[in-house]
């Protein structure tokens, strides 16, 4: 059996980390807005695609070094999360929680209809710097430069992030806003810099994640951040929505969940993935309702 | 120091104050009782900026508050202590104190005033780095206190701070009051306890179903037949 040797299992092992990083990314951003202003940002899944297309037009017409087109679209990105956050949520505080999903609803067929127009809905190639495709050989096991670079760059974005939010003024108003926004205004917290500032990292963190996602698997169209923008969901509420370590966890469990899934389960099965993600979301809420690492809604009043 | 002048405010259809006056000076504790939904609370939060007055006007020091979010009343030195403590459970008891703190620039200030804090309730210093929400009723509201003085309140704005307290803590509570009106903090004061309340206090106003109904000094209300009746049991 060719399925147990440590090289395939290595192999898998690799692949679950790139997939949970890219997963646990994207999570991080969902669970921030949520953890504050109680909105499900269905949006969020299009920041990564935004920033797919950025990082195409950087590498393809700008010519721009590979370091380049992350950073930059990281930047951009966050800048449209804010002008979002500004133009279409803000004028909604104090509404129904429902009307900012709705309209988040609405700004992510506006992008994906957008771009549609404007770019075709015919997927595009992204290529990636020959040196990032090259393999590093470690015995059987080869791997691509891309896919370390992948884990690595999401784990010091994920440690960086970590630091901020335990270590800085504005994360720990950002902690306390997402216990409780009232008290916190009481306190002297300008919650519209705390959302801002959430907005910005929860969007730059996405558009990384489009452009590592675009990377890897080569493609970019406009649909391309629905599906994971919904597995990043899935990840987010598994972890316990509104925790960021709990969106860590999440994201990581799902692309280790879902690799093992195609790996291991027979071939006839794999074409489930998605199945068995939802199933594992069911599981996963009947036992903890709250998610892993969620410690149940905190009252509000 | 703080008028208010004929304020009306809604929760949604309620009518929940219907034109309340009052005005607090410069160096006094006022108290604010009356029973449950009288609409004491909601003074405090009108104030404050999380509720909006539809009708009337509220100024501090000659500022109009109304024009004022919530995070820049605080800036201008009026500080609401909430109902309920309202701590942020899952922050360390320094991350609480510090957060109080952090619109201010005045950094040397700020390192005095929680030093004084630790001085007030030396038990906080001894759980600052301990999780708010691990700590006992008594201390929370200590904390809330203190988080209250690390935002340096000129008009402190203190919602029910003895509610289901102990006896001897609710005591302590109130010495920290008085110390810190002698330290020149004025005090608008909640409470349902109206006989501590009526203690501390030097003015109070009696609130019903969102209208002032009786105001004078404290001693005078306390000794107001109907004010002992309703609110002094007998």
């Amino acid at each position: 059996m060719s399925m147990f040797t440590p090289t395939y299992l290595a192999q898998q092992l690799i692949n679950a980390l790139n997939l949970g990083s890219l997963y646990a990314l994207v999570a991080i951003g969902l669970t921030m807005v949520y953890g504050i202003l109680r909105l499900i940002n269905f949006a969020h899944g299009d920041m990564m695609t935004l920033g797919a297309y950025l990082a195409l037009a950087g590498i393809s017409a700008l010519v721009l070094p590979a370091w380049a087109a992350l950073v930059l679209p990281m930047l951009v990105i966050a800048l449209v999360g804010v002008l979002i956050e500004r133009l279409a949520y803000r004028p909604l505080r104090g509404a129904p929680e429902v009307a900012m999903l709705i309209t988040s609803l609405a700004v992510s067929s506006l992008i994906q209809n957008g771009a549609t127009m404007l770019l075709t809905a015919q997927p595009r190639p992204l290529r990636v710097p020959s040196a990032l495709t090259q393999r590093i050989a470690f015995g059987d096991l080869s791997i691509a430069v891309m896919d370390l670079g992948i884990i690595a760059l999401a784990a010091v974005l994920m440690v960086a992030l970590g630091v901020f939010v335990k270590r800085t003024t504005i994360g720990i108003a950002m902690r306390a806003c997402s216990e409780n926004l009232r008290a916190a205004q009481l306190m002297g917290v300008d919650v519209n810099r705390v959302i801002v500032v959430a907005f910005a990292i929860s969007a730059g963190l996405a558009g990384a994640a489009g452009v590592l996602w675009s990377s890897k698997f080569g493609l970019v169209d406009p649909f391309m951040g629905f599906v994971p923008g919904l597995k990043a969901f899935v990840a987010a509420v598994i972890g316990g929505i509104g925790s960021i370590p709990g969106a860590m966890l999440g994201g990581y469990l799902l692309g280790f969940a879902e690799v093992f899934f195609v790996a291991f389960a027979p071939p006839e099965l794999s074409g489930y993935r998605d199945a068995f993600v939802f199933a594992l979301l069911l599981i996963v809420l009947l036992v903890r309702p709250a998610g892993l690492l969620g410690r149940g809604e905190v009252n509000r009043a | 120091m703080l008028v208010l002048d004929n304020v009306h405010t809604y929760y949604g259809r309620i009518h929940a104050l219907k034109g309340v006056s009052l005005s607090v000076e410069r160096g006094e504790i006022v108290a604010l009782i009356g029973g449950n939904g009288a609409g004491k609370t909601t003074t405090l939060l009108t104030i404050s900026g999380l509720l909006r007055p539809k009708q009337g006007s509220i100024t501090f020091e000659g500022q109009a508050l109304t024009q004022h979010a919530p995070h820049q009343i605080v800036r201008l030195g009026v500080v609401h202590c909430p109902e309920g403590r309202q701590i942020f459970g899952r922050l360390s008891v320094l991350e609480n104190l510090r957060l109080a703190a952090m619109h201010r620039r005045d950094g040397q200030a700020v390192r005095r005033d929680l030093e004084r804090v630790y001085a007030l309730f030396p038990v906080l210093a001894q759980r600052r780095n301990q999780a708010a929400g691990t700590l006992s009723g008594g201390e929370q509201q200590m904390l809330a206190i203190g988080r209250a003085i690390m935002s340096q309140p000129r008009l402190l704005l203190l919602d029910e701070p003895s509610l289901g307290l102990a006896p001897l803590i609710v005591e302590s509570i109130f010495k920290v009051i008085a110390t810190l009106r002698d330290e020149g903090v004025t005090i608008l004061l909640v409470e349902q306890n109206a006989y501590q309340a009526l203690q501390v206090a030097d003015r109070a106003y009696v609130l019903e179903t969102g209208r002032v109904i009786l105001q004078g000094p404290a001693r005078a209300l306390a000794e107001d037949p109907a004010v002992k009746a309703a609110y002094l049991g007998g």
